[in-house]
């Protein structure tokens, strides 16, 4: 009997909730929220902007990055916000739980019920994205992918902080002139499915088979540290272990360069290494001397990398750009006018610039700023 | 697990405990209806369709919670179903590929997962001195690690037969198709619990394993049915987070164990076994669902909604412990 | 006659299984790559799995009295944020003042969860599920997004590459916590307790034993573990992040069952906790040094857990048949 009461309060419940929820929804159904949605962001918005007259007034900008507590990241956000605050637009910041697609699916959910305008994404999965950003294109919201990227057809543009063979040259290059030209080295890579650095050392093998120059590196091992401290140490000490003669190791991410370098620089190794890193985390590893494990290392500047994020989400709402081949904007904070340009399989991108070194000239000067 | 039983017998004074339990899925309820008010006053997106539209991932995590409930129930535990969704997502999303018709992509998913519930409950019956938390510990490295083997460097795979997926991913209304199936499962499940032969077996062996044993019920039976069930269950979450994502990764289903037990917890059934009741622990699956729904809606930091659940979950046992005992002492006063 | 009672406590002993284990593993691992077995690589084990080591213990005690812990890991990472955090942003500077600071949080951590398992009467298992979330969650949030990295933790991190009498400091701290561990549990009051509550509850309580402060003390110990842990860490790899050690509880569980310790409570010992960490630390330091593909490390990894806990099961029902014969003759 209290079991039955149970089920119909639980039914009243369920009723309640709806009738509250139909009697807002203004009936939108899936099909053409598009409309509705814009409306009520603009309305949501109107108060914050309504001082400044910017070109994003009125609009609301959502960035989803990789995951929450990463400086990294944050960085990213940073230079987003800076950006489309400063156009009078407002910026949703929404991190996932942890760093996997699922986590972003949620959240990416959660803004198209909000109704933003356009959501910027730094994909955790290539693929697992395109149904729920498809979604979003439905629903009328501009996406565009940054840092890393998904699959063409589930976003308009994306803002690649470096082409994948700039990125692999300057590490190619990095490891010839720290061998001396010849010798073992070896690679320190994020998870064995992390799709950046999986592009980069696919790309690095290609530069090199194709050089002559490179016939006497020989790359012994690719170990992987799943980004993780402990592991990317033990993998490394590992490879010392397994190849006393190597002479170079390059760790294409920022969390196994860390580790890696601090193992060489503790065992006072003769390999040194280098790769993608932050200055903020590498500065004590970076030196010319044998004191110094790292004798230098490369990144972008996230912050720019997020205000380029900026400049395509605006261009994108205001209808500059549609993310086809060939269009232009402008990006006056970073003071150059940026070309959509092909990507391999018919999508487009937006090419941040060529990587930047970290040398033990610029090191101190950096390590305070990301 | 089974040297609590003992303990747990001696501990339970039933009219009171019965009392209290009910008294919980009342509360449950009001909790309910409080977070839904709460959450339309925070979010002007609040509202049914929204809601409905971000339900699918959470609705799969609702059907591993439902045998997660009667794993609980035994005593055991199973921490090994995120993976098992993960592989079997890996391999559904891999037959398709291969040009296997949909309807034997859906067999195959829930056959792998039944495959990894006949593992776990395998290695669990025929070594009891094995505690299930350990054995499955291994398997979810084990089961994910097979994905990831099979996954390759890309570590991701995406259909190609999209539509297929997305059909089933539709909606009659606002109402997902997943939606009306979880309904069903409730139903089952409830009815299972407390009618069936089964239900009551549960039961019975997860507050006294000893006894169940002397009386003759096939205990060890029982508990490989619970994984295998666990099992075709996490086949089934992985179709229809599949249907949401067209595709699998290595991180598919990470953590939903966590979330499934979670949403058992909160619901009164207790981790030690024997107690507690399957509608209390669907209250509670819809109260978690819509309380993270309208917090991520009004973009509340993510792990400010994790640290709110972690209160809400020690909240749910100690309050009504402290009452409980509060009843008790109440009851000596009056008896002396 | 001597001779054979010696044969019959080491047969008899639960930890005979485990070095038996322990030693097939390392033989196979040594032919597999010679340089395993090297001095220095052993070292590098103990180091690298001294978190794993130290935690083991404090888990020996929680599930010595029937409880479990998997709050430990975003205890240990609150913790080491918070030091690494005041480090890096100058409020501290004495490496001694930070495990000091990371120490007590993990304590306080440890006490508010013991008080509600012990008076509470939450079961263990959803009150650390609860601190799992709240700790991670707080390690999170006082990051705010921010790392302390090799050098913002300026002296801190050299804590961990000084050497005492030719032995790295952090195996000296390993070394010291299992020293007062096997002291406490084997020859104190407050160790006969904790078997005594975790094999009957009841009869600890009857012979006049507080349980729920026995429990409290062992989540404390737990805490105190956890929190110097944190340090530890932080300082061994010159870096603290909010998702520091994500998933160690597992491991440190795993290590405390594969030494034996049984998970509902009375039945464990130092030694064993020490066999099974130290089983885990060698499959973990093996596996990239064999040459395993590294997109299969995991699986194998999973395979031999498992492999292995159910060889300790049939070693020990084998063991336990082969004493029971003996005793009939």
């Amino acid at each position: 009997m209290k079991k039955r009461i149970l089920g119909l309060v639980l039914s009243v419940a369920m009723v309640a909730s709806l009738l509250a929820g139909c009697g807002s929804s203004s009936e939108a159904p899936a099909a053409d929220t598009a409309a509705a949605t814009t409306d009520t962001a603009a309305a949501d918005t109107d108060a914050a902007a309504t001082t400044d007259g910017g070109s994003a007034a009125g609009k609301t900008y959502a960035i989803v990055p990789k995951s929450a507590g990463n400086p990294y990241n944050e960085k990213e956000v940073e230079g987003f916000t800076k950006i489309i605050e400063a156009n009078g637009g407002t910026v949703v910041v929404n991190y996932p739980e942890d760093a996997t697609a699922d986590a972003q699916i949620t959240v990416i959910n959660s803004l198209i019920s909000q109704g933003v305008d356009s959501i910027a994404v730094a994909a955790n999965d290539a693929n697992a994205l395109s149904a729920v950003l498809q979604d979003a294109m439905d629903a009328g919201i501009k996406v565009s992918t940054l840092d890393s990227d998904a699959v063409g057809e589930a976003r308009m543009t994306f803002a690649n902080q470096a082409g994948v063979t700039q990125v692999a040259q300057a590490l190619c290059d990095a490891v010839l002139d720290i061998s001396g030209g010849e010798g073992q080295w070896a690679i320190v890579s994020a998870s064995s499915q992390a799709t950046n650095q999986n592009a980069w050392i696919d790309a690095m093998k290609e530069i090199m088979a194709a050089d002559a120059k490179y016939a006497n590196l020989e790359l012994v091992d690719i170990q992987y540290g799943d980004d993780e401290p402990e592991l990317s140490t033990t993998v490394t000490q590992a490879l010392l272990t397994n190849y006393p003669d190597l002479k170079v190791i390059c760790a294409p991410t920022t969390v196994g360069i860390a580790a890696a370098a601090k193992v060489l620089q503790d065992a006072g190794s003769s390999c040194k290494l280098t790769g993608l890193g932050l200055p903020s985390e590498m500065a004590e590893y970076i030196g010319a001397d044998d004191a110094h494990s790292c004798p230098y290392m490369f990144l972008w500047n996230p912050i720019e990398l997020g205000e380029l994020s900026a400049y395509i989400s605006m261009a994108l709402v205001d209808g500059t750009i549609t993310g086809a081949s060939g269009e232009t904007f402008e990006a006056p904070e970073l003071g150059v006018t940026y070309t959509i340009t092909d990507q391999d399989g018919g999508a487009t991108e937006v090419i941040l610039g060529a990587p930047f070194a970290f040398t033990p000239e610029n090191i101190e000067e950096w390590k305070v700023i990301y | 697990m089974a040297g609590k039983s003992g303990r747990e017998i001696n501990a339970t004074p039933q009219n009171t405990l019965k009392k209290s339990i009910l008294s919980w899925e009342g509360i449950l309820v009001i909790i309910f209806l409080a977070v839904l008010v709460l959450c339309r006053i925070l979010s002007p997106n609040y509202t049914l369709n929204n809601v409905l539209r971000e339900m699918p991932k959470y609705l799969s995590e609702i059907f591993l919670f439902f045998p997660m409930a009667y794993i609980l129930m035994l005593g055991e535990i199973d921490i090994s179903v995120g993976s098992i969704v993960c592989l079997s997502a890996t391999a559904g999303c891999l037959a398709s590929n291969a040009g296997t018709p949909f309807p034997l992509v859906i067999l195959i998913m829930l056959l792998v997962g039944g495959l990894c519930g006949v593992v776990n409950g395998l290695i669990i019956t025929r070594f009891p001195e094995l505690p299930s938390m350990i054995v499955t510990l291994g398997t979810q490295i084990i089961f994910r690690g097979i994905a990831e083997i099979v996954l390759g460097n890309g570590g991701s795979v995406s259909v190609t037969d999209s539509a297929s997926f997305r059909a089933i991913s539709k909606r009659v209304g606002p109402f997902p198709y997943m939606f009306f199936l979880v309904v069903i499962c409730a139903v089952v499940f409830v009815i299972v619990s407390v009618k069936m032969k089964f239900g009551r077996e549960l039961m019975a062996i997860g507050s006294n394993r000893r006894t169940s044993l002397y009386s003759g019920i096939k205990v060890k039976a029982t508990i490989f049915k619970a994984y295998v069930i666990m099992g075709v269950f996490s086949g089934l979450a992985a179709l229809f987070l599949t249907a949401a994502s067209y595709g699998a990764n290595t991180t598919t289903g990470d953590g939903f164990e966590m979330d499934a037990i979670a949403m058992a917890v909160f619901g009164g059934i207790a981790t030690t076994g024997g107690k507690g009741k399957m509608i209390g622990g669907i209250i509670a699956a819809f109260i978690i669902v819509c309380l993270r729904i309208g917090l991520g809606q009004i973009n509340m930091n993510s792990q400010l909604i994790l640290l709110i659940i972690g209160i809400l979950l020690i909240a749910a046992v100690i309050l009504p412990n402290i009452s409980a005992s509060f009843k008790a002492a109440k009851k000596k006063k009056s008896q002396a | 006659m001597e001779k054979k009672s010696l044969l019959k406590k080491i047969t008899g002993s639960r930890e005979a299984s485990l070095v038996i284990v322990l030693a097939v593993l390392l033989v196979i691992v040594t032919i597999l790559n010679p340089a395993f077995m090297t001095a220095n690589n052993i070292l590098e084990i103990l180091k690298n799995n001294s978190i794993t080591l130290i935690l083991t213990l404090g888990m020996l005690c929680v599930l010595l009295v029937g409880g479990i812990d998997i709050s430990i890991a975003s205890t240990l990472a609150f913790a080491g944020m918070s030091v690494g955090l005041l480090i890096k942003y100058g409020f501290l500077s004495s490496t001694f003042l930070g495990f000091v600071i990371a120490i007590a949080i993990g304590a306080l951590c440890g006490l508010i969860i013991g008080v509600i398992i012990g008076y509470g009467k939450v079961t263990p298992i959803i009150a650390t599920m609860g601190g799992m979330y709240i700790f991670r969650a707080l390690a999170y949030l006082v990051g705010n997004s921010q790392w302390a990295g090799a050098d913002a933790l300026g002296s801190f991190k050299n804590f961990a590459l000084e050497k005492f009498l030719g032995l790295n400091k952090v195996i000296w701290v390993v070394i010291i916590c299992y020293v007062i561990f096997f002291l406490l549990l084997k020859w104190t009051k407050f160790g006969r307790n904790i078997y005594a509550v975790g094999s009957n509850t009841e009869a600890a309580e009857i012979s006049g034993i507080n349980v729920a402060n026995v429990k409290v003390a062992v989540y404390v110990i737990m805490g105190t573990l956890s929190g110097l842990c944190g340090a530890l860490a932080t300082s061994i790899y010159a870096s603290a992040q909010p998702n520091m050690q994500d998933g160690k509880e597992m491991d440190v569980i795993a290590a405390c069952v594969i030494g034996g310790v049984s998970m509902s409570g009375g039945r464990g010992s130092v030694p064993g906790a020490l066999l099974g960490a130290l089983i885990l630390a060698v499959i973990g330091k093996a596996l990239p040094l064999v040459g395993i593909d590294a997109i299969a490390q995991n699986t194998v990894k999973g395979v031999l857990i498992v492999a292995v806990i159910i060889l300790n099961v049939i070693t020990q029902r084998t063991l336990d048949r082969k004493n029971l014969e003996r005793r009939e003759m």
